[in-house]
């Protein structure tokens, strides 16, 4: 009966009830938005415990800020430009700490999107092995807000509009910043294609 | 699918950002016709696209958790929210026994910190003064040093002197 009642209760009513302390409903939208909030994160940071640890530091930025929430926005916007956000605290924070050799378990858990789930054989799994490499590093060398802005296109299918909303930038910046994404994607995996 | 080296095909290059836009059916109608009316005339525009709707959904990494793992996650969200909650609530208290009485309660505030100030700053300060002392007295002893040697040094010149004086003392005894 509470998860028929917590089903028809929209995002609006309960943030309106987690502004006025109640937990229960902030926790509600945690576990509504959990799931695509870390598959966001883990486009971005391409392992597992990272993209849980960033989508949880959203979650808990948003709820020691939900009372500044004015619902101008829809609640998915307002978070996910926080995830967002996170995310490209996350790269700067990497980038001033020393580069770390791209994590072999890192390889394991990210399976390009086009490679079968039936047996493959041991040419086609190096294949899709180097690939898989080559993407994570290709996409590890683009610069944040132009990963961020492919991500949300690529991989969430977020409109343009969505994403400048989300990046807070204007829709030309971030035409430009997948144009030079894509751009730079096909030269490094040119071979693949 | 082979990897072999290649370089990535150029589309027109005034055709180049609306192909990625086109690619996403990010193009509005006009934009949308124009661009097919090229890629129906251009074989190298129709060739990279092609190019691009085999390469991009190969960069889109699926991560499929089992169940475990989001049950591992909403428990550590939890503690979390607990720890945060927690703190949140530690602050609220402090400040919500003062809100009533805002002056008294920021008087109180700034007599704490200036005791406080004064109490831990008074150490620092008596500690950098005895820091000059010290320099001091390290550039006092070598030049007293100097002072013993140099009068030492005076002894030795007047030493003829002082013997001279010396024998004319001893003839007179």
């Amino acid at each position: 009966m509470a998860a028929i009642a917590a089903v028809q209760i929209g995002d609006e009513e309960l943030v309106a009830s987690a502004q006025k302390g109640d937990r229960r409903a902030f926790e509600e939208l945690v576990e509504r938005h959990q799931q695509k909030a870390y598959r966001i994160a883990f486009d971005f940071a391409r392992d597992r415990e990272e993209a849980k640890d960033l989508s949880q530091e959203a979650f808990l930025k948003a709820f020691t800020h939900i009372g500044r929430f004015d619902g101008r926005s829809g609640f998915y916007t307002w978070f996910y430009r926080i995830l967002v956000n996170v995310c490209l605290d996350y790269r700067r924070r990497a980038k001033r700490a020393p580069a770390e050799e791209y994590n072999e378990t890192v390889e394991r858990q990210v399976e390009p999107s086009h490679v079968p789930a039936n047996p493959v054989s041991p040419d086609q799994h190096a294949i899709a092995g180097q690939l898989s490499r080559r993407v994570g590093a290709a996409l590890e060398l683009l610069p944040a807000k132009q990963r961020m802005a492919f991500i949300l296109k690529n991989h969430q299918g977020l409109s343009i509009r969505e994403i400048a909303e989300t990046m807070e930038t204007a829709e030309g910046t971030v035409k430009v910043h997948l144009h030079r994404a894509v751009t730079a994607l096909r030269q490094s995996l040119a071979e693949f294609a | 699918m082979v990897a072999r080296d290649k370089p990535a095909l150029k589309a027109c290059r005034n055709l180049e950002e609306d192909l990625v836009l086109y690619y996403y059916g990010e193009l509005n109608e006009s934009a949308r016709s124009n661009c097919e009316a090229h890629l129906k005339i251009c074989e190298t525009c129709r060739a990279s696209l092609a190019e691009m709707r085999s390469l991009l959904p190969m960069t889109a990494a699926h991560d499929e958790p089992a169940q475990a793992f989001w049950d591992d996650y909403s428990r550590e969200m939890r503690r979390k929210l607990d720890a945060v909650a927690e703190r949140e609530t530690w602050w609220r208290r402090i400040v919500g026994l003062a809100a009533p009485f805002p002056v008294p309660a920021l008087a109180t505030g700034a007599v704490l910190l200036l005791t406080l100030t004064l109490t831990l700053g008074k150490g620092l300060w008596q500690s950098s003064t005895s820091a000059p002392d010290d320099e001091a007295l390290i550039e006092v002893l070598p030049m007293a040093e100097q002072l013993d040697f140099f009068s030492d040094m005076e002894i030795l010149d007047n030493l003829d002197l002082l013997e001279t004086l010396g024998g004319q003392g001893n003839g007179t005894v």
